[in-house]
């Protein structure tokens, strides 16, 4: 887990500001706020079925929200300010099958005005050189994730919301995957990031928010959770993140 | 690479995608032993009518209508049954594959997305084309006659019926979760149109003025190179209001409600919209032979016309008669009389119970307050009575009569064309492509 330094309000890129979703009487998620901060890396924890991916397709407006706004500066963003300001990458998508990799950032790159200068270095990065000519349908889940992950990096916008970056990867590319974003991150890029396994989420974020059947348990770095986290009376075992996410949720 | 326009990458990319899909390998596969087919019987009944008719037959000797008319009928038949599918696969296609996802983040109108498809999936339908040139230039080899602006026009109709196809069934895959089910509500919008022809064929009416703007009658006056204004103004609103639809429908991050609304407002600006160009005035009569139309002083005679002329007709829908007189005389009459008024007057569909009624079967004019009946069916019998309450009298026919062009003959090679090499052909270079992107 990387060190954070002390920010301040101006350091806020955008405010997710009380996002409900609610499908008939399922309420999938529940006010939920927190806000990102610039450069930082967050990420979104929570089990499977805790609204996460719901979340950020709400966020990035792929998905009608019941309720709620993403605002910057206290002001809410319409859907172009948004579409300027965050690129969310799903999980589990197989986009445009029949073409190569290489179509895919060529096309991520003219289509979207994504950043031609860094297709050499995320192509190295992320080990894509010998995928290049390899179609999208053909490649294996992982290999799927590397280059999504790639397009994702490659996208024109400040902020990258992924979902699960690391399911279907193995524990080197999760380590080489980890480092690349870290890279990115120490750039100015914020990332921030869905994930359902605890310890990569330990390995990567600079801070954390706990979602839990559509709530936000929590927001900050391990230290303030787990303080958060005695302060309620709920006092961890330790000051993992795995003790401190069941002590809060 | 970076200064290349959005909408240009999505276009090139709706293109690969379409090269890339078997759907549409398959639809061009088949188009060309269907327009075969139909090119071929087509030939066959042509040689037949000529060798009976002789030199000098006149209009049943018109390659338009006996040639180009069936040939191209195998669009049609491809527009119902295959076409859908190909634009079904390239909407849905986007949606499974979470590509949309990815695409609907760049800021873009929805009507720019949808147009990329459109025009992708319109050159995709032009490619078919092929066939109908090949058809074309064997017709010319045997001897055949080509009146090209005829043809053209048979050929816009049939793009026109396409691009409304596409429309159709990319606004209804935008709108449903899973391509079966888009599948299924276009084909059932389709069976819709055939059940307006038919009942305006059993009933008339209101299901009589709906079925003239049914894509199958479209593409029926344009197989007669007919171009009427008001046909191709709705056509092409039609055409845009099934695209507004569709763009609606893949806005996914608003709500449904919103979409709703988006949809509400679309159909009812179209249904303006098509009311109002219902009655925009104009027509083209393209054919050759002028099947649409009077012979020119008859017709400049009738344009001249300043009384109006009121038509009251004695047959029931389902009456063989009153589809003559329809198709024939009246539709030529309502190209060119400003004021027109047609009333039918029966009591049953069918009119086999009012065949003994007093005036079943017989045709009232009204012209400048004087009334004729008869019983004709024909030009002849219809522009003879108005002539007559008129007191006009056209004047004398001109000598540049339509003599036809008769051709005795097999469609030579054009089985071993369509049967053999379209196929191999079209199934080399798909099998080939596929792999090749694979």
């Amino acid at each position: 887990m990387g060190t954070v330094e002390p920010r301040t309000a101006s350091d806020v890129v955008f405010e997710v500001a009380g996002f409900s979703k609610r499908y008939g009487h399922l309420a999938a998620l529940s006010e939920v706020s927190f806000s990102v901060r610039a450069g930082e890396i967050l990420g979104l924890i929570g089990p499977n079925g805790a609204g996460k991916t719901t979340l950020f397709e709400c966020v990035a407006g792929l998905l009608p929200a019941t309720r709620g706004t993403v605002r910057r500066n206290g002001v809410a963003l319409s859907a172009d300010e948004r579409a300027a300001l965050l690129f969310y990458l799903p999980d589990a998508i197989a986009p445009w099958p029949m073409e190569s990799v290489c179509w895919a950032l060529d096309f991520t790159i003219g289509f979207f005005g994504g950043r031609a200068d860094l297709r050499a270095e995320v192509v190295a990065s992320l080990a894509l050189e010998p995928l290049l000519d390899r179609t999208m349908g053909t490649l294996s889940k992982g290999e799927r994730k590397r280059a999504l992950i790639a397009i994702g990096l490659l996208s024109p916008v400040p902020v990258l919301l992924a979902d699960e970056p690391f399911d279907g990867l193995d524990l080197r590319q999760s380590r080489d995957v980890a480092a690349t974003l870290r890279a990115h991150a120490a750039r100015g890029r914020t990332l921030v990031l869905s994930i359902h396994q605890i310890s990569d989420a330990a390995r990567i974020c600079d801070r954390f928010v706990l979602l839990s059947a559509g709530r936000v348990c929590g927001e900050g770095t391990l230290d303030e959770l787990a303080d958060d986290a005695i302060s309620h009376g709920h006092a961890p075992l330790d000051r993992g993140l795995e003790e401190v996410f069941l002590a809060l949720t | 690479m970076r200064s290349r326009k959005p909408f240009v990458w999505l276009v090139r990319k709706e293109w690969r995608e379409l090269l890339s899909s078997r759907a549409w390998w398959v639809l061009l596969a088949l188009t060309g032993p269907l327009v075969g087919l139909s090119f071929i019987n087509a030939v066959d009944a042509f040689s037949e009518v000529s060798a009976g008719a002789g030199t000098g037959c006149g209009a049943v000797c018109a390659p338009l209508p006996g040639i180009w008319a069936p040939t191209f009928g195998a669009y049609e038949i491809a527009a119902i049954f295959l076409l859908p599918f190909v634009a079904i696969r390239l909407m849905s296609g986007d949606r499974q594959s979470g590509a949309l996802k990815l695409e609907l983040q760049r800021p873009l109108s929805p009507m720019l997305r949808v147009s990329a498809k459109a025009i992708a999936l319109l050159g995709g339908w032009m490619v078919t084309g092929l066939a109908a040139i090949v058809a074309i230039v064997l017709w010319k080899g045997y001897g055949g006659s080509v009146y090209v602006p005829e043809i053209a026009v048979v050929a816009l109709g049939h793009l026109l019926n396409g691009a409304l196809t596409i429309g159709l069934a990319l606004a209804i895959a935008s709108m449903t979760d899973h391509p079966s089910t888009a599948a299924i509500v276009t084909l059932a919008i389709t069976i819709g149109t055939w059940v307006i022809d038919f009942a305006a064929a059993i009933h008339g009416g209101v299901w009589e003025t709906l079925a003239r703007y049914t894509p199958a009658a479209m593409v029926a006056l344009f197989q007669h190179g007919l171009v009427q204004t008001n046909v191709l103004l709705i056509a092409l609103v039609i055409i845009g209001a099934t695209l507004a639809l569709c763009a609606a429908g893949i806005q996914i991050g608003t709500s449904v409600r919103h979409r709703a609304w988006l949809t509400a407002g679309a159909v009812w600006v179209a249904a303006v919209l098509v009311m109002a160009c219902a009655f925009v005035p104009g027509s083209w009569d393209a054919s050759e032979s002028r099947m649409n139309s009077f012979d020119e002083p008859e017709q400049e005679a009738l344009e001249h016309l300043q009384t109006p002329i009121a038509i009251d007709v004695h047959l029931a829908p389902g009456d063989p008669r009153r589809t003559q007189f329809e198709r024939g005389p009246l539709a030529k009459l309502r190209r060119v009389v400003p004021h027109l008024s047609v009333r039918y007057l029966t009591r049953t569909s069918s009119g086999l119970y009012e065949q003994a009624d007093p005036g079943y079967g017989e045709i009232v004019y009204t012209v400048a307050g004087r009334h004729a009946a008869n019983r004709m069916v024909t030009d002849e019998g219809a522009l003879e009575t108005i002539f007559d309450l008129a007191r006009i009298a056209p004047a004398a026919e001109t000598n540049d009569v339509y003599d036809g062009h008769p051709l005795v003959g097999r469609a030579a090679g054009a089985p071993l064309v369509f049967y053999g090499v379209w196929p191999v052909l079209i199934g080399g270079a798909g099998v080939w492509f596929l792999r090749r992107r694979v």
